[in-house]
């Protein structure tokens, strides 16, 4: 082979390894395992820790009410949605939790003109007034007045 | 003529120079491997990406509007407070009878969300007996088939994870804005903190842990159904939404072909 070709392939070859290493140095250590990104930000997303608790937190201690709402209407709704995030107060029942206030119930009781047919709404300047709504219903049983 | 380096000079810096950047790359494949065995993180085991595929479904006529699952959304994944950056949040639509004599099916459209919908909405100011008909709409990222968010990011930071989840990598983002451009039902924003693209992640540190997302957790009236397409559980609750109802998905017409599904939806919506 002559020389100067000889020089040619060795300075290519030379060009293309310092291309592949810089290439490797550049781009993270786990590119390109799953597709075009970096596969370990799958495992960074999922590091946060979970805020709220879940309902099967909750079953653990108070399983007798979970089925008292589970008779009446309001089955479908979950502990956390009424008392907010209960994850501390699962680990450690010292910490307390709060509770709705009427304007917690209007959330989802008050009429506002877009609500679906289904759902029971109340204008609030008609309706019974005087007490609070937990006064006069239950909020674990809303079917039963007191 | 005199050289002032030597050939045999210029070949040896160079030879060292390769060896050198050799021997940095075995390094760092080194740190690699002792790392993975070091360190641990705090991301669940024994979770694998390729084993699920995650659906959202939204029974419109279910919606209350009672804005409890925005709220549990920012709580949950510490969103920003301001009134523009939300990664779900609820529409309301109030759909005007028409003119009389106009020859039209609807009157006039409005749609309102004031602060999302975070705090519930207030009673509307239209007359009641102006409405034809009103309803909520909750949106969230529709887990676009062919997302074009993805396709548009100029770096790989944003990708459809094998399990349907279209996710951010914040340590790889460049806060460039164009899948916020690109996003064609708005569903991304330039977190003002952190400067880089954030968005709906499916709760993905709580669906890996088998927990529900966060806004499905808290939803009051079952609204949001949440299930996994390649592990149906008994009496699964997608499969029974998709036979029972007539789906669609937001925008069809633009090819992205949403995992969002939708029953109960009018057309005015998009
Ligand atoms: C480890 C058992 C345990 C778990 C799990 C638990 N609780 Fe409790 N909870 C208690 C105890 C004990 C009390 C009574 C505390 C007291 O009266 O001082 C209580 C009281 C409460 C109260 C009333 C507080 C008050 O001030 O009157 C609420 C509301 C409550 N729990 C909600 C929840 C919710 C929601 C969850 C699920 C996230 C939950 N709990 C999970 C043990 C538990
Ligand atoms: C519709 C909203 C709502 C839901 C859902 C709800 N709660 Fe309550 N809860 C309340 C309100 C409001 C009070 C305060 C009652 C009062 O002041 O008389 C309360 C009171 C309590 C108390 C105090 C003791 C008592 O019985 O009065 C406990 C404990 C409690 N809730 C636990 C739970 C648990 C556990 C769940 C889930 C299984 C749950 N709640 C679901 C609204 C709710
Ligand atoms: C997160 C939403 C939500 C909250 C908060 C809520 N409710 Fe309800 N409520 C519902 C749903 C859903 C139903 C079932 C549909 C219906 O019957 O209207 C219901 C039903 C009711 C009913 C009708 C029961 C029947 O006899 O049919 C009453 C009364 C009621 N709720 C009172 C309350 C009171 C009082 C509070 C506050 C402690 C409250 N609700 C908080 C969602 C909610
Ligand atoms: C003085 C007692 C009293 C108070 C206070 C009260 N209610 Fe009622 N509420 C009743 C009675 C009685 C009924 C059933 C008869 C009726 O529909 O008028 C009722 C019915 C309802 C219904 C069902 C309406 C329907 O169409 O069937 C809802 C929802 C409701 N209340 C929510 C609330 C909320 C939310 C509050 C708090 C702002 C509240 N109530 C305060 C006594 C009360």
């Amino acid at each position: 082979m002559p020389p100067q070709i000889f020089r040619l392939v060795l300075l290519t070859l030379a060009i293309i390894v310092s291309y592949i290493i810089a290439r490797y140095l550049l781009t993270p250590a786990s590119f390109g395992q799953y597709g075009f990104y970096r596969a370990e930000a799958l495992a960074e997303a999922a590091t946060p820790e979970p805020v709220f608790a879940g309902r099967k937190a909750c079953l653990e201690c108070h399983e007798d009410i979970q089925e008292k709402l589970l008779k009446g209407e309001h089955k479908t709704i979950g502990c956390e949605s009424c008392h907010g995030v209960g994850r501390e107060h699962a680990q450690n029942p010292d910490v307390k939790l709060g509770k709705i206030g009427d304007s917690g119930c209007l959330r989802c009781h008050e009429d506002n003109g877009a609500r679906p047919a289904w759902i029971k709404v109340i204008v609030v300047k008609d309706h019974y007034r005087g007490d609070k709504c937990a006064g006069c219903h239950v909020p674990h049983q809303p079917n039963e007045v007191p | 003529m005199k050289h002032s380096v030597s050939r045999r000079q210029m070949l040896a810096t160079l030879g060292g120079l390769l060896a050198g950047l050799a021997s940095l790359a075995a390094a760092r494949t080194a740190r690699g491997a002792v790392k993975k065995v070091l360190v641990t993180t705090k991301a669940p085991r024994g979770y694998d990406p390729h084993q699920h595929k995650w659906l959202m479904c939204f029974d419109v006529d279910k919606c209350i509007g009672c804005g409890l699952c925005v709220d549990a959304c920012k709580t949950e994944n510490h969103v920003p407070a301001g009134p523009m950056y939300f990664r779900t949040w609820i529409e309301r639509y109030i759909i005007k009878k028409p003119e009389p004599g106009s020859g039209k099916t609807r009157g006039e459209v409005l749609v309102d969300s004031p602060n999302g919908g975070r705090d519930g909405f207030p009673p509307t100011t239209v007359p009641r007996e102006e409405i034809l008909k009103a309803f909520f709409v909750p949106k969230l990222c529709n887990l676009c088939e062919a997302s074009p968010c993805t396709q548009v990011c100029p770096v790989g930071a944003t990708f459809d994870a094998p399990d349907g989840a279209v996710l951010v990598d914040p340590n790889y983002c460049i806060g460039c804005g164009f899948c916020i451009q690109a996003c064609p039902y708005g569903c991304r924003f330039l977190n003002p903190e952190t400067r880089v693209a954030e968005k709906c992640t499916l709760c993905y540190h709580r669906i890996t842990r088998g927990l529900k997302p966060a806004c499905v957790e808290i939803c009051p009236t079952e609204a949001r159904i949440f299930g996994d397409l390649k592990h149906p559980v008994e009496n699964d609750p997608i499969q029974a939404f998709i036979q029972k109802h007539r789906v669609h998905t937001l925008k069809p017409h633009l090819g992205t072909e949403p995992r969002v599904l939708y029953a109960n939806l009018d057309k005015e919506v998009r």
